[in-house]
C-alpha cells in the first residue's frame, strides 16, 4: 500500500495542471481515488462529514448484484462475464472520453450501468452487439444530458432499448438454455458466439400460449430469460440488502409491487385466460429485477419521496398493462421508461404542492 | 412533539457527566462580539474593575446592553487584526454575590426585570420568533409563550441534564421568574427527553401544580435543539397559537444564569462547557469562567509547549454548526457551551469504500457500526469523498427538520434562479447544516444557501430603497 501511495505521489506531478499529462488527469485521479480516500479537506461548516460518499454509495449497489450475477453465471455459463468485461471496457471508454473532454473526474455511476447492462441482456447476445448497447446507452442515455446526475433515462434501459429496437432479430434469437445439472453451466467452457442459441421460449412467451412454468424453477432461475432477471431468489436477496442498507428506495420498490399486483389480481380476476396470475407475473420476466435495480436508480426516478410513490404506481401499472394486452410479452423496460419520461412532472407536481404550503408558512 | 427528519451522529468522544470546576486563569480575554452586535469598551486601558462591573456596551432595539466583568482585575484594551477585546488580569478570584439587588418573583416588575437581565448580560441569551435572534428590549408584543430548551443533540454540545443535575435550584428559581416576561394566559413550554427519564421526573414532581408550566418530550435528534424548529413544533402541537404569536425561546443554561442573577444578584459570569470529540483525550464538562483561554479546555496531554502540537481543528459550537477557534487567542465567550476538537486530517486510507466500517456511523445503515453499535472514531476534518454532481439520492430531504427539499433548491441555485429558490422555501431553511453533513457528494449546500439568501436579502433592500426614494420624489415633487 506505502509503495502505491508513493508511486501515486511520485506521478502526481505529471498529471496535474501544467504537468505533461495533464490532458489524462481524470484518469490518473479516478486511478487514485479508487485506491486511496479523497485527500481533500472540508472548508466550510459542518468540518466533520459523514462518511459515506458516491463510490460506497455505488459499491452497495453492485454488492447487491452480485447474487444476481452469480445465478447468472451458474445458468447460463462463464460467458456472462465475459459480457460484463465487454460492457465496463466499451461503456469506460465513452466515460473517460467525456471525462477528458470535459475536464471533468470520473464518475462512479458507470460501473453500475456496466454492471447492470449484461444482465438485462439475453445471455447468448453476440458481444459487438452489447459493445454496441452500452456505447449507445451511456452516450445517449447519459453523456449528451451532462453526465451522471443529469440524465432523464437509466442509461442501461436506453442501452437496451436500443438493442431491442435496433437488432429484433438478434435480441430474440439470444436465449441460452439454463444449465440444469449440479453444476450449471460452471463446467463448460467459455465462447464467443453460441450457435445453438434458441429463440425465445422464455417463461412470459411459454406463458402467452398458456403454459406456466413450475413456481420452483422461476424461484430458482432455471429458466430462460436475460441473465441476470431469471432468479427470483438472487434478486430478491440482492433487493433486500439493497433496502435494508438505505440505498434503494422502499417507497419506489413498494409502490411497484402494490400496483403490479393488484392491477394483475383485478384483471387475473375478469380476464383469467387472457391474464396470468400474481405469483406467476411478479416472478416471471424482469419486473423484479427492474424494480429493486433500475426503477429505484436515484437519478431517473423522481427526487422527491412522496413523488416516487406516484412513479411506481405508474410504473408497476404499466408493466402489467402491457404484458397483458399488447404484442410484447414483457414490459418492465418499457414502463420504467416510461417512469423516467413522468419523474420530472410528478416533481413538479410535489414541488409545486410544497410551495403553496411554504407560502402558508412564512 | 415529534419534528421531521433529524439526525444525531454517533461520534466517540462524548463528554463524561461529571462537571470539572476550571481553576480561574490568570489572564481572562473577553471577547467584545456577541449576539451579531459589538460591544463597545466603557472602561479605560489599565481600569480596575471589580466582579459585576459593565466593561462594555451596545445600543439594542429599545435600550442598552452591557457586558459584566466576570472576576475583578485589571483591564487592558487589545486590538487584534481590527478587532477590538478586553484583557483582564485577575486580582481576585472572589465572587460578589451582594454586587447587585436580588428579587422576589412576586414582587419584581417586568420593566425592572427586562433592565437587570440587560445589565447583567442574561438578555442576549433570548432568542425571538419575531427578530429571529434577540428580542427587543422593550418589545411591543410579549411573547405567548417561552420555550425552555433542555435537550442539546449536537455533538458534544453542554447537555441539558447535567447543568439540570448541577444547578437544580438556580433553574426553578429561574421558571419562577419567566412568567413575569410573558403576556396574558402566557405559558413556558419545558422541552425534555422521556417522561420516564429521572430527570424529567425530577422536574414535574417540582414544577408540578404551576398552570403555566407545560411540558413536552422529544427525540433527541439533532436539530431539536434549534429554536426555528422548536417554535414550529409547539405551535403545530397547540391550536390555540396564532400565526402571528410571538414566542421566546432560551435553554436552560440560560434559565440558569437568569435564576442566579436574579434571585441570588449576580451576573453571567460563568459557563458549563462541552470539551469532547475524537481529538480530545479525556471528554468532560467544565465549568469555566467566561473568558477563560481555549487552551486551558485542553486535554493536559495535548496542550501546545508539552512537546506534541495540537493535532485538532478546535470547534466553537458542536461538530455540525461549529465554527473553528484559534486555540492560541480564542477564549469562552458569554454564549459558549461547547468546544469540539475534532482531529486534523487523517491517513489516506485504502480501498476505504469496500471497508466494512467498524468506526464510521453514516446517516446511511450501510457500515458495520450499525451492527456494533460503535461510535465514529474516524471523523477528521478530511471531506470523506470527492465532490460529485448531486446524485438524487434524497438523503437531505429525509433530514431535512424545515421539510424542505435540499437537492430541488440546490438544482434553482445552480442555475442560478434566485427567485425559484426563494419560493420553494430558502428563506424556511434553519441553518442547522444536517443536509451538508450527510449529502454524499460532498455539496457544500449550506454555503450556497448562506450565500443564496445573502444575496435575495441585498435584493429586497434595493428594491425597499427604491421604492421609498420613489415615494419620496412623489411627495416632493419639484
Amino acid at each position: 500500500m506505502k509503495i502505491l501511495s508513493n508511486m501515486f505521489e511520485k506521478m502526481r506531478p505529471l498529471f496535474e495542471k501544467g504537468g505533461k499529462l495533464s490532458r489524462l488527469g481524470p484518469i490518473f485521479q479516478a486511478a487514485d481515488n479508487f485506491f486511496f480516500a479523497a485527500p481533500e479537506k472540508t472548508k466550510t461548516a459542518p468540518f466533520g462529514r459523514d462518511p459515506l460518499d458516491v463510490k460506497r454509495y455505488m459499491s452497495l449497489v453492485i454488492i447487491a448484484l452480485l447474487p444476481s450475477f452469480i445465478a447468472a453465471v451458474y445458468f447460463f455459463g462463464w460467458r456472462i462475464l465475459l459480457t460484463l468485461l465487454v460492457s465496463y471496457a466499451a461503456g469506460g471508454i465513452v466515460e473517460v472520453l467525456f471525462a477528458v473532454i470535459r475536464k471533468e473526474e470520473i464518475n462512479e455511476g458507470f460501473l453500475v450501468t456496466g454492471f447492470i447492462f449484461p444482465l438485462i441482456l439475453p445471455p447468448g447476445l453476440p458481444l459487438w452487439l452489447v459493445a454496441v448497447g452500452v456505447i449507445f446507452g451511456v452516450l445517449v442515455g447519459k453523456e449528451v444530458f451532462g453526465g451522471t446526475g443529469r440524465n432523464i433515462f437509466n442509461p442501461a434501459l436506453v442501452g437496451r432499448l436500443f438493442l431491442a429496437l435496433g437488432y429484433p432479430a438478434a435480441m430474440s434469437s439470444a436465449w441460452i438454455e439454463p444449465g440444469l445439472g449440479k453444476w450449471g453451466q460452471l463446467l463448460s467452457p467459455i465462447r464467443l458466439t453460441v450457435p445453438e442459441a434458441v429463440t425465445s421460449a422464455t417463461p412470459l412467451v411459454l406463458a402467452k400460449g398458456g403454459t406456466l412454468l413450475p413456481p420452483l424453477d422461476l424461484f430458482l432461475g432455471r429458466v430462460m430469460g436475460s441473465a441476470g432477471e431469471t432468479s427470483v431468489i438472487a434478486i430478491l436477496l440482492g433487493g433486500i440488502f439493497l433496502i435494508m442498507v438505505g440505498v434503494a428506495s422502499w417507497r419506489t420498490i413498494v409502490a411497484i409491487l402494490v400496483s403490479f399486483a393488484g392491477l394483475n389480481a383485478l384483471l387475473h380476476g375478469i380476464l383469467p385466460a387472457a391474464v396470468s396470475p400474481v405469483w406467476f407475473n411478479l416472478s416471471a420476466g424482469g419486473i423484479l429485477f427492474g424494480t429493486f435495480f433500475m426503477a429505484t436508480d436515484p437519478v431517473s426516478s423522481p427526487i422527491t419521496q412522496s413523488g416516487k410513490w406516484a412513479y411506481g404506481i405508474l410504473i408497476g401499472a404499466v408493466t402489467i398493462l402491457i404484458r397483458s394486452f399488447s404484442g410484447f410479452v414483457e414490459g418492465a423496460m418499457f414502463a420504467i421508461l416510461l417512469g423516467n419520461i413522468c419523474a420530472p412532472l410528478i416533481d413538479e407536481v410535489v414541488i409545486r404542492t410544497r410551495i403553496r404550503r411554504y407560502a402558508n408558512e412564512r | 412533539m415529534k419534528i421531521h427528519g433529524g439526525y444525531t451522529p454517533k461520534i466517540s468522544g462524548k463528554p463524561q457527566s461529571i462537571v470539572e470546576e476550571l481553576p480561574l486563569p490568570e489572564v481572562l480575554q473577553l471577547n467584545l462580539e456577541r449576539g451579531g452586535l459589538s460591544y463597545k469598551p466603557i472602561v479605560k486601558n489599565g481600569q480596575k474593575v471589580e466582579f459585576g462591573d459593565s466593561l462594555a456596551e451596545a445600543s439594542a432595539k429599545g435600550g442598552t446592553l452591557l457586558l459584566p466583568s466576570p472576576a475583578s482585575g485589571k483591564v487592558t484594551l487589545v486590538q487584534n487584526n481590527g478587532k477590538k477585546s478586553l484583557a483582564l488580569e485577575v486580582s481576585d478570584a472572589s465572587i460578589i454575590t451582594g454586587k447587585y439587588e436580588k428579587f422576589q418573583p412576586q414582587r419584581i416588575t417586568a420593566e425592572k426585570m427586562r433592565q437587570a437581565l440587560a445589565k447583567r448580560g442574561i438578555w442576549p441569551l433570548f432568542w425571538s420568533s419575531r427578530t429571529g435572534g434577540v428580542p427587543a428590549l422593550t418589545e411591543s408584543r410579549l411573547p405567548k409563550a417561552i420555550i425552555i430548551n433542555c435537550i442539546l443533540t449536537e455533538p458534544f454540545r453542554a447537555r441539558g441534564k447535567v447543568i439540570l443535575r448541577r444547578s437544580w435550584n438556580r433553574i426553578v428559581a429561574g421558571i419562577r421568574f419567566l412568567p413575569r416576561l410573558l403576556a396574558d394566559y402566557g405559558t413556558i413550554q419545558i422541552i425534555l427527553t422521556a417522561r420516564r427519564d429521572p430527570v424529567a421526573r425530577m422536574m414535574y414532581v417540582d414544577l408540578a401544580g404551576h398552570a403555566w408550566v407545560r411540558f413536552h418530550s422529544v427525540p433527541l435528534l439533532y436539530p431539536i435543539e434549534n429554536p426555528q424548529i422548536l417554535s414550529q413544533a409547539i405551535r403545530k402541537s397547540d391550536s390555540s397559537f396564532k400565526k402571528d404569536d410571538v414566542i421566546w425561546a432560551i435553554d436552560v443554561q440560560g434559565v440558569e444564569a437568569l435564576g442566579a442573577c436574579l434571585a441570588e444578584g449576580l451576573p453571567l459570569y460563568q459557563r458549563v462547557v462541552a470539551a469532547g470529540g475524537p481529538g480530545h483525550s479525556s471528554p468532560k464538562h467544565l465549568c469555566v469562567r467566561i473568558g477563560t483561554p481555549v487552551s486551558g479546555l485542553m486535554s493536559e496531554d495535548s496542550k501546545p509547549g508539552r512537546g506534541k502540537p495540537p493535532e485538532s481543528l478546535i470547534l466553537r459550537g458542536g461538530l455540525i454548526r461549529g465554527e473553528p477557534v484559534d486555540s492560541a487567542t480564542g477564549s469562552v465567550r458569554y454564549d459558549d457551551d461547547a468546544f469540539f476538537f475534532l482531529p486534523s486530517a487523517a491517513d489516506r486510507q485504502f480501498i476505504s469504500f469496500l471497508r466494512p466500517g467498524f468506526n464510521k456511523t453514516s446517516y446511511l445503515p450501510c457500515f458495520a457500526t450499525r451492527i456494533t453499535g460503535a461510535p465514529d472514531r474516524h471523523i477528521s476534518t478530511m471531506q470523506r469523498g470527492e465532490k460529485r454532481p448531486c446524485i438524487a439520492c434524497g438523503l437531505c430531504e429525509s433530514a431535512c427538520p424545515a421539510r424542505l427539499i435540499p437537492q430541488v433548491l440546490h438544482r434553482y441555485l445552480y442555475r442560478e434562479s434566485l427567485d425559484e429558490a426563494e419560493k420553494a422555501g430558502l428563506n424556511l431553511c434553519v441553518n442547522c447544516g444536517l443536509c451538508t453533513y450527510i449529502c454524499p457528494s460532498k455539496i457544500e449546500l449550506q454555503e450556497q444557501f448562506l450565500e443564496a439568501r445573502e444575496q435575495i436579502r441585498l435584493e429586497h433592500e434595493e428594491i425597499a430603497a427604491a421604492a421609498s426614494s420613489k415615494s419620496e420624489k412623489n411627495e416632493n415633487p419639484i
